[in-house]
């Protein structure tokens, strides 16, 4: 078995001691950053998604993985440092205004950052205002991504898409919503481009945007 | 208009078209179970309906309608079913349906599935610190007399000399009504009873008479009510419910969001109904008249607080999570449509922040950890988790949304303490015991049940460390531990993997809050020497389940203390003692509380704890 192939059960089986192991391993046999992250890191989270997909596995085990994925990625960053600078687009994300919950949205933001995208996050309880302008302060950002755990914080998120919308007439980017509160149908009524039921689908549909 | 019969209840409403069947339910009084807030996820609101057309009559009552025959094949239903992806489908149901999907668009019989006689194990008792009896209500006998030419004090004035002879009391409250009355009464007799507490009176009686307490703890899922003795303190009746608000959610989170959709007032009005109907009933049952109280002590988590006195909890949901009002407050009882003496006073707990409420600050006068020398760790696991942690030099309060998982919520089989949940299980030498409340065929798991399940399916090695189970039954992903044919309901008793998730993730919370809690105080699971658990699940769980499950450090199990209803305890106090009663806001403003979804650790330390420890 290659140390990649070890990396990436060790990320299923959710051992973050183990990985940042074979990570450090990987990095000492001069593996690529990039190749650690795409057939290690982000094809476990795929296999994942794909579990949860089919209830093989449920939101404790995908966390767990996560937390791995987290570790490494900051192993790789200290070991390489061009590796922030390849990306294949900017995503903005955060939690609306009034509400504090961000677990959700970090695994989000880890997933964007697995399928190679630069991600600003911008933490939790977020205004409209931040939204406008991390958006203006970043012109080359593609996708905007609001998560929402409280069914109460919507009236915001509705409110933060407005916003972004109206300063933004071009459609130079997208709005994505996501989170405990957030339906399909709610996401279609709020006017977001797209919503997605888990982390993994998110960053899926995120890839298609940018082709 | 449609017609909506419900047929165990012998009630009929007409509701417009399109209306659900769980929106007739709460409209006809029903006060019907939804613990998602009727959003179509939980399943556990399921009905049978029938088309009364096909049966021609629409008089009540119609024991003779058997629904399930009625419902029978390929006949087209007068109720359509709402398409959502999130859900399962309703065929999985048989012939029940989701009473929050289903719209009427016919007159229809609905048979609410439920059974009347149902008993819920609400937990009343708890464990009493011993108090010296001294209410802030007192009694008095007081002389009216005619005043000497030339005496310029009023009738009030000479009335109120006489309660703060022996009661240092600064001021009372001038009541004109009662000032008023004061000539008349002088007419009738010279010897009056004044009952009074400090700073009011409250009435004026020609015999003392009967003087009573009430005493309410108001959880998410459950109200408890005490009918208190002035004369010594001593309970007279005990009575409890499940809180009527369920219908428009489990959890706070929902009522809240229902509150600010639809207002405030439903809710309150909701959760006031149901204490007056307990006050009428715990009167009756203590052969007293419900005009012989005068005092009510309230407490319960910030937002049943907020709802109960009709204060938006707007700003309890949006972050940073702060109540509207914390002080302890004292009310007017009739100002809150309590149906009590008119002059009573309602006393409300203060709060300790958003997620820790007059209910924990309840917990903490009942036990009073800031008198000791020992580290304590309350726990008060109920739809919210609630924690202490300290002694006498610094107490912290952290708060988790853990319970939902042990109530019943998001487990497919799960359910409250009623008859026939399983409450607790044994795994021995391959060999699976289970027992259920009140003896009855097993229908479903409550909380305690739940977590021994989950122990026993670790110690049996069938879910390893990452919680995955792997029951080595027909289908692995799921273990039956009551096959249908055992059942109460013909269904079975099972645990899912997507169950064992659920437990993961409550227990989770509140390992992390423990966690953190310690970190904060510079402490470890050493220092502890008692665990003391309140609520219901404390008093049913067994401690090596939960210390197996790693709900808390395994060490702990054998320092777990149950204390019963605490939070009703706590209230109680709060209506023998006056020192008590003004102690509390002391408690709750010296306990610090740390919001553990603003700590950068918890998400680490949640993740941490989501695993369980390999089997000892």
């Amino acid at each position: 078995m290659t140390v990649l192939e070890e990396l990436r059960q060790s990320i299923e089986a959710g051992h973050p001691k183990e990985t940042e192991k074979l990570v450090s391993v990987a990095l000492e046999q001069q593996v690529d950053s990039m190749r650690i992250v795409e057939e290690a890191m982000m094809s476990a989270m795929r296999t994942m998604g794909e579990r949860y997909k089919e209830q093989e596995a449920d939101i404790p085990s995908i966390l767990a993985a996560a937390r791995c994925v987290r570790s490494g990625f900051t192993l790789i960053e200290k070991n390489d440092a061009s590796f922030e600078e390849q990306n294949i687009g900017t995503v903005i994300v955060g939690t609306v205004e009034g509400d504090l919950h961000d677990i959700g949205k970090n695994l989000v933001a880890l997933m964007f950052r697995s399928a190679g995208f630069k991600v600003i996050d911008l933490g939790v309880d977020i205004s409209e205002k931040q939204f406008l302008k991390a958006v203006r302060e970043n012109p080359d950002v593609q996708i905007v991504c609001i998560s929402s755990l409280l069914s109460t914080s919507l009236p915001e998120m509705e409110q933060v898409i407005k916003v972004l919308r109206r300063n933004d007439p071009e459609k130079k980017y997208k709005i994505m919503v996501g989170g405990g509160a957030v339906t399909k149908q709610l996401a279609e009524d709020m006017g977001a481009d797209a919503y997605t039921e888990n982390c993994v689908e998110a960053a899926e549909v995120a890839k298609t945007f940018i082709v | 208009m449609c017609k909506v019969a419900f047929i165990r209840e012998g009630t009929i409403v007409s509701v417009p078209e399109g209306m659900t069947v769980l929106e007739a339910e709460i409209r006809a009084g029903l006060k019907p179970d939804a613990p998602c807030g009727g959003t179509g996820k939980c399943g556990k609101c399921l009905v049978r309906i029938a088309d009364m057309v096909s049966h021609g009559d629409t008089t009540l009552p119609c024991e003779d309608i058997d629904t399930t025959k009625s419902a029978h094949k390929n006949k087209v239903l007068p109720y359509e079913i709402r398409d959502s992806e999130k859900t399962i489908a309703a065929e999985a149901y048989g012939n029940s349906v989701r009473a929050c999907q289903t719209k009427v668009t016919a007159d229809i019989y609905v048979d609410t599935l439920s059974s009347l006689t149902k008993e819920y194990a609400i937990l009343t008792e708890g464990y009493l610190r011993p108090v010296t009896y001294h209410p802030g209500l007192s009694v008095h006998k007081i002389q009216l007399e005619k005043p000497e030419t030339g005496d310029k004090r009023s009738d009030w004035y000479r009335m109120t000399e006489q309660l703060t002879q022996d009661e240092p009391f600064e001021q009372i409250y001038p009541d004109p009504a009662l000032a008023s009355s004061l000539y008349d009464r002088r007419a009738e007799s010279a010897e009056w009873y004044a009952i009074h507490t400090d700073g009011r009176v409250l009435d004026l009686r020609r015999e003392p008479g009967r003087i009573c307490f009430a005493a309410f703890d108001i959880g998410t899922t459950t109200v408890a009510g005490y009918l208190l003795d002035a004369k010594d303190g001593r309970t007279l009746a005990v009575e409890s419910r499940l809180n009527p608000q369920v219908q428009y959610g489990a959890d706070v989170i929902m009522r809240a969001n229902y509150a600010l959709e639809h207002g405030t007032e439903i809710l309150s009005m909701c959760i006031r109904e149901a204490v007056n109907e307990m006050l009428q009933i715990l009167a009756k049952k203590a052969s007293v008249c419900t005009e012989d109280i005068f005092q009510v002590s309230v407490v319960g988590n910030t937002c049943m607080h907020h709802l109960f006195l009709g204060i938006s909890p707007a700003s309890l949901v949006h972050a940073p999570y702060t109540p509207a009002i914390n002080a302890r407050l004292t009310l007017c009882a009739a100002d809150y449509g309590l149906c009590v003496h008119s002059n009573a006073q309602l006393l409300m707990l203060p709060v300790i922040a958003g997620y820790v409420g007059a209910d924990t600050c309840a917990c903490l006068m009942a036990t009073r950890p800031d008198q000791e020398d020992n580290i304590t760790l309350l726990l008060d696991i109920g739809t919210n988790g609630e924690m202490v942690l300290g002694n006498r030099k610094r107490l912290v309060a952290c708060s988790t949304a853990a319970g939902p998982a042990f109530e019943g919520a998001k487990i497919t089989c799960g359910m409250r303490g009623v008859a026939g949940a399983v409450d607790h299980v044994f795994y021995e030498k391959g060999n699976w015991r289970y027992t259920t409340i009140g003896d009855e065929p097993a229908v479903g798991l409550c909380g305690s049940g739940l977590i021994d399940l989950v122990a026993c399916l670790l110690r049996a090695g069938l879910i390893d460390e990452n919680g995955r189970l792997e029951s080595g039954q027909a289908d692995s992903h799921t273990f039956v531990l009551v096959p249908p044919e055992d059942s109460g309901n013909g269904q079975g008793v099972y645990l899912t993997r997507k169950d064992v998730g659920e437990v993961q993730l409550a227990k989770a919370a509140i390992a992390a809050g423990i966690q953190l809690l310690m970190e904060e105080l510079q402490i470890t699971e050493d220092d502890i020497t008692e665990v003391r658990v309140a609520g219901a699940f404390g008093n049913y769980m067994n401690p090596a389940s939960v210390g197996e499950i790693g709900m808390f450090p395994h060490s702990l199990a054998g320092r777990v203390r149950s204390i019963g209803n605490a939070a009703g305890e706590g209230a109680k106090l709060a209506l023998l003692s006056l020192e008590e009663l003004k102690m509390s806001e002391t408690l709750a403003r010296s306990t610090d509380f740390i919001e553990l979804a603003a700590l950068p650790e918890f998400q680490d330390c949640f993740v941490e704890q989501l695993g369980f420890e390999e089997a000892l």
